[in-house]
């Protein structure tokens, strides 16, 4: 019995696990070697370097800058998006009017091609015709206005808000999907018991979506590790070098800058960090698995 | 321009290819690759879609003369960051293109350094090249001695401005001088006007501003040196090149927060109002200018002036290559020989061909016109986002970055320039 | 009744927050209906000074949207089902069969989501080449598929683990195999989470850029990403028809996932009234 049962189990797993090592897997280890090479992306020769190019990595002050942008990046992608996308997914799971046309609204950003979102929000930010320093200047606020994506100390501010924008969506419609999966019945029974809405929220509805927020998060924290295009798009990892993360420094070295090889120990490192990362979700998804 | 712009994702490319020679299927096994009589051409270019018909006619026209048949394949798009390498990818990909348009300097060079592109000395003495083509020209597309391709397109940075604007602050006649220019400037301002419209988003084009001012200090032999590393940036000149620089941001000759804005939404700003000038070349008449509905009388262009008595700008090339392993070489240099003809530049409306005989039409673009007949016949230096690799070009941009937000001084900046081209000279 | 009167307020605040959410929208919608001449002349936040339809007949033909479209939706037609049934098998494989080596494949996966895309296309592009299937629609499949399992399967199996063990266990003693409880009480429950992970990846296929750039050549073959290149030249972009196009892009996606939300939200108690 328990043996069919292993056997059916792989038969389920088999498809897309075949797909995803041919065409993941295999192709992300073979690139894997070149990390250790000095290969410049261009020609048919190269050179095995070791772990040169990791060396490299700690004297690199672009890394260094990166690798803070990340970690800054990360908490307010995540933490941001997440509790809006929560709080959304609760009202509107809830008793408002035009739901579909606010859900609609909400995940919209996420759809559009990053082209525009780039151009959308350049056009609102330029400094002197932008629709924020004109709104910021309407309300009496001239102090405030500044050239958002112009100076080092606001760019990396202005792509998150962006983000945020952008990614709000997502979480959303996780949390409306798990939302389904918890009974009306027990809001019923509270409400008989005399528990509030906010007593209800936090007793209900929070113990009952943390599936979810695994998934939520750990997806969250994974998407801004990789951040690359919509920084790609804004700001092109500037001004000088102010916003750039790892994901976009990888990408100019590797394909513009003809180093291929220190571009994909970036990527490698990246990777690791971000597995680092996933271990406590993996580990929380299969202990119970360990029946 | 465009190039480098957004939607640069597509260097994987180059990557793709890199790994496609390295597991030794290398582009050898093209079929048609023997025999000198292939009668099918191709051809690669990134002719958007105002041109690629007619460029399509011509290349028709061409077949129907010749008996072959030419396929046209076109990237628009933000040119020089996603063609190049697709282009890459096809050339190591086993059936590249017979027949390349690409940009000179630094863009261009590669494929003729790995012998991707052909020698074309040959065809020059067969067509005759040399006596049609601007020799300016035909150097940014020659690559330590070898003629790697075929220049058809030269354009060059000048100073393109509203005459209302300088009117409104009083400026009867365009610059003669660098110091005319700084009290031009003072004036535009004095008159609640921004002059000089720049954006820095992607390191250009804020530093067609810097290589001027670089030309100014430098002189012209010194400027050329400088960037071949032949000289030091640890000197005066450069250094009185970023303090002027620093001076055009701190003075509000550029937009506020120029650094950061994209120079496809600030180069337009002269057109409409928002600021006097603009460095750029002569596509502005047709696509800045007429393109928002507005006459070519009420704007003029300047040749920035640099008080060196060899008068140069900045400017770049762009021309065809032929396939080393062209199947029918002697047919794509042919097709090339067709293509730069004047007719064939008119019908396609090449309006800054250095072509003999393929001047801009002096009624439909009579700035574009002007400029050719004047500034358009001078040497030019070539512009440096196509004058240094791609990794020294955007350290280049970033201290120029630094330095207009004052995280830099100019004499530092200046030393880590120094740094940058010894680094890259290694 | 009650429900309009509990909502007034949270209505009220949530409108005016979707308001401030789509102004930004706003500016490609207005982009999209003013002439080219007058984006040029005014800036892009200028009102317009006249307004035009034009941009989306224009655009249809620059972006080659009727061979573009058509490729797209044929991708999406071939990718996506296939790509979340297969995931949801592999996410059913781990949440509810005792598989072997189940914590492995679930960090192999989980490491699948950290891969950035650009680094595996050499490789992919090497095989597509050897195969024969650069410039064809057939070529993306692989890839496309690869890349939406991970995040997939990781959210279905979340679902899945959710499930009442008891429903999958009455269904064994019914005489259920593995494959009848996966197709008629999991898939069904599931419907939520299913149609969510659905509409992600069919905007992520729709949207995919890279290596439709990369894997095709010919006009005949391109997806919507790449047709929208044309809306750029070397020295000026045609931005109204770039909005138009756009707008023409996302149209259907956004329709789609208007209808499918109901599905997110309903899908529950659809699936339990049958089990």
């Amino acid at each position: 019995m328990r043996r069919r049962e292993g056997l059916a189990a792989w038969v389920f797993a088999a498809p897309a696990l075949i797909v995803y090592f041919v065409f993941l897997v295999y192709p992300a280890l073979s690139s894997l070697w070149f990390s250790f090479t000095d290969w410049d992306g261009l020609s048919p020769g190269y050179n095995t370097v070791g772990l040169d190019n990791y060396k490299d990595m700690a004297s690199d002050p672009v890394v260094r800058q990166a690798a803070v942008n990340n970690l800054i990046w990360a908490v307010v992608t995540v933490v941001v998006p997440v509790v809006l996308g929560l709080v959304l997914a609760v009202v509107l799971n809830g008793k408002v009017r035009g739901k579909p046309v606010l859900r609609l609204i909400f995940y919209t950003p996420a759809v559009l091609p990053l082209v525009s979102v780039a151009s959308i929000w350049g056009w609102l930010y330029n400094p002197q015709y932008g629709a924020i320093n004109a709104a910021l200047r309407a309300v009496g606020l001239d102090s405030l206005a500044q050239p958002w994506l112009g100076q080092d100390s606001t760019a990396l501010g202005a792509t998150m808000v962006a983000a945020i924008w952008l990614r709000v969506g997502f979480p959303m419609l996780l949390y409306l999907a798990a939302l389904q999966g918890i009974s009306p019945d027990l809001y019923e029974a509270a409400t008989v018991d005399g528990a509030s809405r906010w007593q209800q929220f936090w007793h209900i509805t929070m113990p009952g979506l943390k599936p979810a927020h695994y998934v939520v998060i750990a997806l969250s924290v994974i998407d801004s590790f990789k951040v690359f295009d919509l920084i790609y798009a804004m700001t092109y990892g500037g001004p000088g070098t102010a916003t750039q993360v790892m994901g976009t420094w990888m990408y100019f070295n590797v394909f513009q800058y003809n180093q291929a090889g220190y571009g994909t120990a970036i990527a490698v490192v990246i990777t690791v960090v971000a597995v680092a990362v996933s271990i406590p979700y993996v580990r929380s998804q299969t202990k119970e698995h360990a029946i | 321009m465009n190039r480098r712009g957004f939607l640069g994702l597509s260097g994987a490319a180059a990557l793709a290819t890199g790994l496609a020679a390295c597991t030794g299927s290398s582009s050898s096994d093209r079929a048609g690759g023997s025999g000198t009589g292939s009668k099918t051409l191709r051809l690669f270019t990134y002719e958007d879609n105002s041109t690629i018909d007619l460029l399509k006619a011509q290349v028709k026209a061409f077949d129907e003369k010749n008996g072959t048949t030419t396929t046209v394949d076109s990237l628009p798009g933000s040119g020089a960051a996603v063609y190049p390498d697709k282009l890459r990818t096809e050339l190591l990909g086993g059936k590249g293109p017979d027949v390349w348009r690409i940009w000179g300097g630094q863009i261009g060079a590669p494929f003729v350094d790995a012998k991707q592109a052909a020698d074309l000395s040959a065809f020059y003495t067969k067509f005759g090249w040399d006596s049609k083509l601007s020799p300016a020209a035909v150097e940014g597309m020659t690559f330590d001695g070898v003629k790697g391709g075929v220049p058809f397109i030269g354009a060059g940075i000048g100073g393109w401005y509203s005459k209302a604007a300088f009117s409104k602050a009083g400026i009867s006649a365009p610059p003669k001088t660098y110091a005319e220019l700084e009290a031009a400037n003072a004036k535009l301002v004095a008159a609640g006007i921004t002059p000089a419209s720049l954006g820095g988003k992607y390191g250009w084009d804020i530093m067609r501003l810097f290589e001027y001012l670089l030309e100014v200090s430098a002189g012209p032999g010194l400027h050329d040196k400088l960037l071949v590393g032949a000289e030091s940036w640890d000197r005066p000149e450069v250094v009185t090149a970023f303090t002027n620089f620093k001076k055009w941001q701190d003075q509000k000759w550029l937009p506020e927060g120029a650094v950061g804005l994209d120079p496809a939404d600030v180069e337009n700003w002269y057109v409409q109002g928002k600021a006097a000038y603009t460095l750029t070349g002569a596509w502005t008449e047709a696509q800045g200018i007429q393109a928002a509905g507005k006459k070519s009388e009420d704007f003029g262009v300047f040749q920035l002036p640099t008080d060196q008595s060899q008068a140069r700008h900045s400017g770049f090339v762009e021309g065809y290559m032929v396939n080393a392993k062209s199947g029918n070489p002697d047919m794509a240099a042919a097709l090339i020989d067709f293509l730069i003809q004047p007719a064939s530049l008119e019908a396609v409306k090449v309006t800054n061909a250095i072509v003999a005989g393929a001047e801009p039409d002096k009624a439909a673009l009579p700035l574009s016109y002007e400029w050719s007949q004047g500034p358009g016949k001078q040497p030019f230096y070539t512009i440096q986002d196509q004058a240094l690799p791609k990794k020294q070009a955007d350290q280049y941009f970033a201290i120029q970055s630094n330095v207009l937000q004052g995280k830099t001084t100019p004499a530092d900046a200046a030393k880590k320039m120094q740094d940058v081209i010894k680094a890259w000279k290694k | 009744m009650t429900k309009t009167r509990g909502g007034l307020g949270t209505t009220v605040v949530m409108t005016l927050v979707a308001l401030l959410w789509i102004s930004p929208l706003v500016l490609l919608v207005i982009t999209a209906v003013r002439p080219l001449s007058d984006f040029i002349a005014n800036g892009p936040l200028s009102w317009p000074g006249t307004f035009t339809f034009d941009n989306f007949a224009d655009a249809w033909g620059i972006g080659n949207f009727a061979t573009t479209y058509r490729n797209s939706l044929i991708l999406l037609v071939l990718k996506v089902p296939l790509g979340v049934f297969i995931s949801a098998m592999l996410a059913f494989a781990l949440a509810k069969l005792r598989i072997r080596f189940g914590t492995a494949i679930m960090y192999t996966v989980f490491l699948g989501l950290t891969i950035p895309i650009y680094i595996t296309i050499v490789p992919v592009f090497v095989m597509a080449r050897s195969a024969g299937i650069t410039d064809s629609l057939i070529g993306l499949i692989g890839p496309y598929l690869a890349f939406g399992i991970p995040f997939e399967v990781l959210v279905l199996q979340s679902f899945f683990r959710q499930l009442p063990d008891e429903i999958l266990e009455a269904a064994r003693i019914d005489g259920a195999g593995a494959w009848r409880t996966f197709l008629t009480i999991a898939l069904p429950l599931s419907a939520p989470a299913l149609v969510t992970v659905f509409i992600l990846d069919a905007v992520a296929t729709w949207n995919e850029f890279l290596f439709a750039l990369i894997l095709l050549n010919s006009d005949a073959h391109k997806t919507i990403p790449v047709g929208l290149l044309n809306f750029q030249g070397q020295f000026s972009n045609n931005n109204t028809g770039l909005a138009a196009g756009i707008l023409i892009a996302v149209v259907p996606i956004l329709v789609a996932y208007t209808f499918l939300q109901r599905w997110i939200v309903g899908g529950l108690t659809a699936g339990a009234s049958k089990g």
